[in-house]
């Protein structure tokens, strides 16, 4: 087996190209999964009656269909149903967030209602108002205890970004296997490819767990 | 815009074997990766340092990369490895099984890990024997805690398996997405793919939240 890394230097170009579009696709879905997510977790919360089993269904189905299927769904089914034309950038972003917010929404829910009610009841005595008791009381104490589990949703956002490839959206996964395909140096494409994708991704969560032990006694009540 | 759903009726047989190459491989890649999982773990917790750290070095890579891109590095690197010819089937499941490894000794290690050590020696004070104290006091109380991420994990490594369809294995996704390009019933086919993943994956999704709170660990 030899190993001739000059293939990645020659194609370095359209690597990076590649990698630049899994940040940009990592951090666009990354923010709006968070947003959308949170308006999930407040309807889920708050949200009038009727509306909260829709928003339980949205949720456990996103968490029982696999990412790949809906961006395929999305990039292939969406089109024809709407008559809508996506570039598969665009789709891999709605496909991703729609996937992703039911999580976030999921580790909003579970660091909202990890403040003890008692704190709520209190600042209601005390006259705050509801959303006056979210924003000061609740979201400091919640957004500090969630930290470790957006973490493992942006590593896992940024791991799902690979999935794009298979509708063609030119990250690093699809530039890899077309370079792969035409150099015929697979061996020394994917395992490139794997060292980048270990160089963001190790720093990412070790550096939120570093944060995490730096801020956790905020979030003790 | 006019829709044939009987197309997903006319497949509905290699839609159901399908579906039966999607347990299987959940079924099997899980049943590789759980006592290769405490081998894993054991090692990072009591084997000589530098067994250690290659225990260690394997959790911490296979953590950190997407599955997708193990499938294809599989599908390349390990017949020329190997020097076998592996079919779709079985570099599939070594993929499954290399990464979900990972995560599973990450998990028995975290739960055996989190049983204070003054219960061991609570125990041994009492007069147990070391392997008695392990049997009777720490592993009653790691199982409540391993068995509920285990549960979660299952359910991810049902999804995850739809990403071997990108090396031709004939699981759910690939068989779906063959008869869309043959038929050219795009939405009809992914709809019906769709359907079928989410008939399987709700209940599961259930069954953890259930597992989760019956096993809820309170301190």
């Amino acid at each position: 087996m030899n190993f001739d890394p000059s293939v990645i230097i020659e194609h370095w170009r359209f690597l990076s190209y590649g990698i630049g579009v899994t940040i940009a696709l990592a951090a666009a879905s990354g923010a709006a999964s968070l947003a959308l997510g949170f308006v999930v977790a407040l309807a889920r919360l708050f949200g009038p009656r009727w509306l909260r089993p829709a928003v339980v269904l949205y949720i456990d189905s996103m968490r029982a269909v696999p990412v790949l299927v809906v961006l395929i769904w999305t990039f292939f089914a969406l089109p024809i149903l709407t008559g809508l034309t996506m570039s598969p950038f665009v789709a891999a972003l709605i496909g991703l967030t729609v996937h992703l917010a039911a999580y976030a929404a999921e580790i909003f829910r579970a660091g909202i209602e990890s403040v003890r009610p008692g704190q709520t009841r209190a600042s209601l005595a005390l006259g705050m108002s509801r959303s006056q008791i979210l924003r000061r009381i609740v979201l400091p104490q919640a957004l500090v205890r969630m930290l470790p589990a957006f973490g493992s949703l942006l590593s896992i956002t940024i791991k799902d970004t690979a999935i794009a490839s298979v509708i063609a959206v030119p990250e690093l996964m699809r530039q890899s296997e077309t370079l792969a395909g035409q150099s015929f140096q697979p061996i020394e494409v994917y395992s490139f490819a794997m060292l980048v994708y270990f160089l963001i991704l190790f720093p990412v969560t070790r550096g939120v767990d570093r944060i995490y032990q730096r801020v956790a006694h905020l979030g003790r009540s | 815009m006019n829709f044939d759903w009987s197309v997903v009726g006319a497949h509905r047989d290699a839609l159901a074997a399908a579906t039966g190459m999607t347990v299987l491989l959940t079924v099997a890649t899980m049943a590789i990766a759980v006592p290769c999982g405490i081998v894993v773990a054991a090692l990072r917790l009591y084997a000589w340092t530098p067994v250690r750290a290659v225990a260690t070095a394997y959790v911490e890579l296979f953590r950190n990369l997407p599955l997708i891109l193990v499938v294809y590095w599989a599908f390349y690197v390990l017949p020329i490895a190997t020097g076998l010819g592996l079919s779709p089937f079985a570099t599939g499941l070594a993929a499954l099984a290399l990464n979900v490894t990972a995560y599973n000794a990450e998990t028995f290690r975290a739960g055996i890990g989190s049983i204070r050590r003054g219960q061991l020696e609570a125990a041994m004070a009492l007069g147990m024997s070391r392997a008695q104290a392990v049997r009777r006091i720490v592993l009653p109380q790691a199982v409540r805690r391993i068995l509920p991420v285990l549960a979660s994990t299952w359910v991810s490594l049902f999804k995850d398996t739809s990403l071997v369809s990108v090396i031709a294995v004939s699981e759910l996704a690939y068989v779906a997405m063959q008869i869309r390009a043959q038929t050219f019933r795009v939405l009809e086919m992914l709809t019906a793919m769709a359907a079928v993943y989410w008939l399987l994956g709700y209940p599961q999704a259930k069954l953890v939240d259930w597992i989760q709170r019956r096993y809820a660990v309170t301190e």
